[in-house]
């Protein structure tokens, strides 16, 4: 019957080893290969003592005798637990799971039950490689997903491309980075230009296109063309070892889960332990039962008594949750934030930049009569061709023609009010109605919410033009996403004016909206809601904002490229722009608390289930394990599961 | 002062939950916490008091677990 158990016991194993594969793809360590070894010399000499004790005469000899091949098997199977635990007594560590194998497998001996000592040895041996091995794939596939650091930079020395370590290269120093490499650290180009990946930072999977001027982010990688980087920051202080900091300490801050389980470990193997001495002495002694039937029955407690399948499926749940966030380009700092996340019900957003592009953009063109929308946008843009003011720009990209300087003359701004100049023949003005009325032109009164540019061309009015900050694509549908995720109340908080905040909040569809409020408004909010024992979450571009990220049960910080107060102060990080992270974040976290809530009851009740089933003579040792061992594993697979999230 | 150090061979999560608990009760430790997954141990202490609060660190993990070590 063991040979067939063991037989199973293996071929299940390595059938779970080749499916824990698909996560990983690294091979064992030498450690590990030597147990294997171990292992396996053993249950060969196992499987042979029990042939030659069942099918031969050696059955007939005395029990010493009979004894000494298992033995021999047990020691060397378990001569490595025997000397641990014998030195963990002697450091004061009496519960040590060693120890109290030792125990189930010797006290099997003396009972006389040889192939079960054995039976237990091999199984905890068994059970223990490959905890370990799947515990350290999983671990090392999550740690893959973050392993987007850069090894090297290259410098030019003396006309000469240098690869050099990143740490070594300093502020203001030229970088080139060619096609298929990294980008190391954070800086401009100053020459060239080429599409990047930013997907290990964003987790943004379109490509963008970078050129002089602009920004190179680190952990970017560069997908053709060469580029030049004058860099603005050590490597250290660079946005990917920033990220990569974040997360690996992220599991650093414990989530209560976490400390329940820990705290739990740390009085269920003395319970058990103590119930253990209960069964075999107090019961027999009672009932007058005989004593060898109740110290195997204690025996199979000792074997369940290890709190590690326990012990490792919360961490690993939450560590696969950050993971998975961290690959949608979402930082959360640490595993308490996503036990807040999840039982977030109050969402509150900054407007501006979060719920809302945070650019002017011209939304409503008004010609009058007799005039095209192409030609007032045209005579605007060459008008405003020489300021640089916001709207000014807005304007320009709505004409979305190059603006021919020569067409254009005696450009003029008129504080506070608008421009002035002359395009081909005429006198263009472009500002407010205070500006209209200032030359005598009639200007129409519409209420239209934004920036009104009215224009007029020779002192004759010829409409106007609104100009706003514009909602995002997302926002909306990110709205009745949260509805469906069950979130009571959106509330959109701004310093912005009412006629403007109404607006907006019509269109994006939040709950509530509060306008013209100051930093500390928006904090006296927060602090409102969480009075009325609202678990409120707070994202907002960082910007003016460190009151209300301070206070909020979990903070958001939105676009977090570039922005370092915002990384800093924040729980969650959003790398990218993309409010619908928010409903993906909160997703994950519920998705993460689910599955460690899930391992938490299954492997308790299992390990209740079994010590019942111990206790009244049902489960025998080789079971026992063979549960416990079973359950690490589900435990185990199923905590991996965080780490697959689709938003 | 917070520092992080790499722990090496760290394989038992209960083990690194009772290498926690020892290293918080070093003199001068204000806090401590390890964590598991990313094999790292984070220290919070005066900054003088590094040397020997890792010295006697190293002395507890090894307590737990022969094989296991604090790099530093």
């Amino acid at each position: 019957m063991y040979a067939r158990l063991l037989y199973v016991t293996i071929s299940e194993n390595m059938n779970i080893c080749s499916y824990i594969d698909i996560f990983g793809g690294n091979t064992m360590n030498r450690k590990q290969k030597k147990q294997l070894k171990q292992i396996i010399f053993g249950a060969i000499l196992f499987v042979i003592c029990l042939i030659v004790s069942n099918f031969t005469q050696f059955g007939t000899l005395s029990k010493y005798i009979q004894a000494i091949p298992y033995v021999v098997t047990y020691i060397i199977l378990g001569y490595d637990v025997l000397i641990k635990s014998v030195r963990n007594i002697g450091n004061g560590q009496i519960f040590d799971e060693n120890f109290l194998m030792c125990i189930a497998g010797i006290g099997a001996f003396c009972l006389g039950e040889f192939h079960e000592g054995v039976a237990v040895m091999l199984f905890f041996k068994v059970g223990e490689f490959f905890e370990k091995y799947a515990v350290n794939k999983s671990r090392k596939s999550i740690s893959s997903l973050m392993d987007i650091k850069p090894e090297v930079a290259t410098i030019e020395v003396d006309g000469k491309l240098t690869q050099v370590d990143p740490e070594s290269v300093t502020i203001g120093d030229t970088i080139i980075v060619s096609a298929g490499e990294k980008i190391p650290i954070d800086g401009t180009i100053i020459d060239g230009s080429c599409s990047v990946d930013t997907s290990a930072i964003t987790g943004e999977s379109v490509p963008r296109d970078i050129k002089v001027g602009d920004k190179a982010i680190s952990g970017f990688i560069n997908l053709n063309g060469t580029i030049k980087v004058i860099t603005e920051k050590a490597f250290s202080d660079s946005t990917v070892s920033r990220i990569l900091d974040l997360v690996e300490n992220a599991s650093s801050k414990k989530a209560t889960a976490e400390k329940f389980i820990t705290k739990f470990a740390k009085y269920y193997t003395p319970i058990v332990v103590f119930l253990a001495i209960a069964i075999a002495i107090l019961v027999p002694l009672i009932t007058g039962q005989e004593f060898s039937k109740w110290i195997y029955r204690a025996l199979t407690f000792l074997v369940i008594s290890c709190p590690c399948a326990l012990v490792i499926s919360v961490p690993l749940g939450f560590f696969g949750g950050i993971g998975g966030a961290s690959d949608n380009g979402i930082l959360v700092k640490g595993s308490n934030c996503l036990e807040n996340l999840a039982k977030v019900d109050t969402i509150a957003f900054d407007k501006t930049g979060t719920l809302t592009e945070g650019v002017f953009k011209v939304t409503k063109v008004c010609p009058i009569d007799g005039i095209s929308k192409e030609q007032i946008l045209e005579v605007t843009a060459y008008a405003e061709s020489f300021s640089n003011h916001p709207v000014s720009n807005s304007l320009k990209i709505a004409y979305g023609k190059e603006v021919l300087v020569d067409r254009v003359s005696n450009a003029k701004e008129i504080a506070g009010k608008g421009v002035s100049a002359m395009v081909d023949d005429s006198t263009v003005y472009v500002g407010n109605a205070q500006l209209m009325k200032s030359i005598g032109v009639e200007c129409s009164n519409p209420n239209d919410v934004g920036t009104i540019v009215h224009v007029a061309t020779d002192s004759k009015y010829v409409g106007y033009i609104v100009v706003s900050d514009v909602v995002k694509p997302k926002a909306k549908d990110t709205m009745q996403r949260l509805k469906a995720l069950g979130i009571e109340k959106t509330i959109m908080l701004t310093g912005d004016l009412n006629p403007v905040a109404k607006e907006i909040s019509k269109q994006v569809g939040v709950d509530e909206y509060y306008a013209e409020l100051m930093p500390q408004d928006k904090a006296k909010i927060v602090e409102d809601y969480k009075a009325k024992g609202k678990t409120i979450l707070f994202a907002g571009d960082g910007i003016n904002d460190a009151p209300v990220l301070a206070l909020s049960d979990v903070s958001v910080a939105m676009g977090g490229l570039g922005s370092d107060s915002a990384i800093e102060i924040s729980d969650i990080v959003i790398m990218n722009d993309d409010i619908s992270k928010v409903a993906d974040s909160i997703n994950i976290a519920r998705r993460t608390l689910k599955i460690v809530k899930q391992n938490i009851v299954f492997a308790i009740s299992i390990k209740i289930i079994v010590l019942i089933l111990g206790a009244i003579g049902v489960a025998h040792m080789g079971l026992a394990i063979f549960a416990d061992v079973g359950v690490s594993v589900i435990a185990i697979l199923n905590a991996m599961r965080t780490l697959r999230f689709k938003s | 002062m917070k520092k992080t150090f790499k722990m090496v061979d760290l394989d038992c999560a209960n083990c690194g939950a009772k290498m926690e608990e020892g290293i918080k009760k070093i003199k001068g430790v204000q806090d401590a916490s390890i964590s598991f997954m990313a094999q790292k141990i984070t220290i919070e202490a005066e900054e003088n008091d590094f040397p020997r609060i890792l010295k006697e660190a190293c002395k507890v993990c090894k307590k737990v677990d022969a094989e296991c070590t604090i790099e530093y």
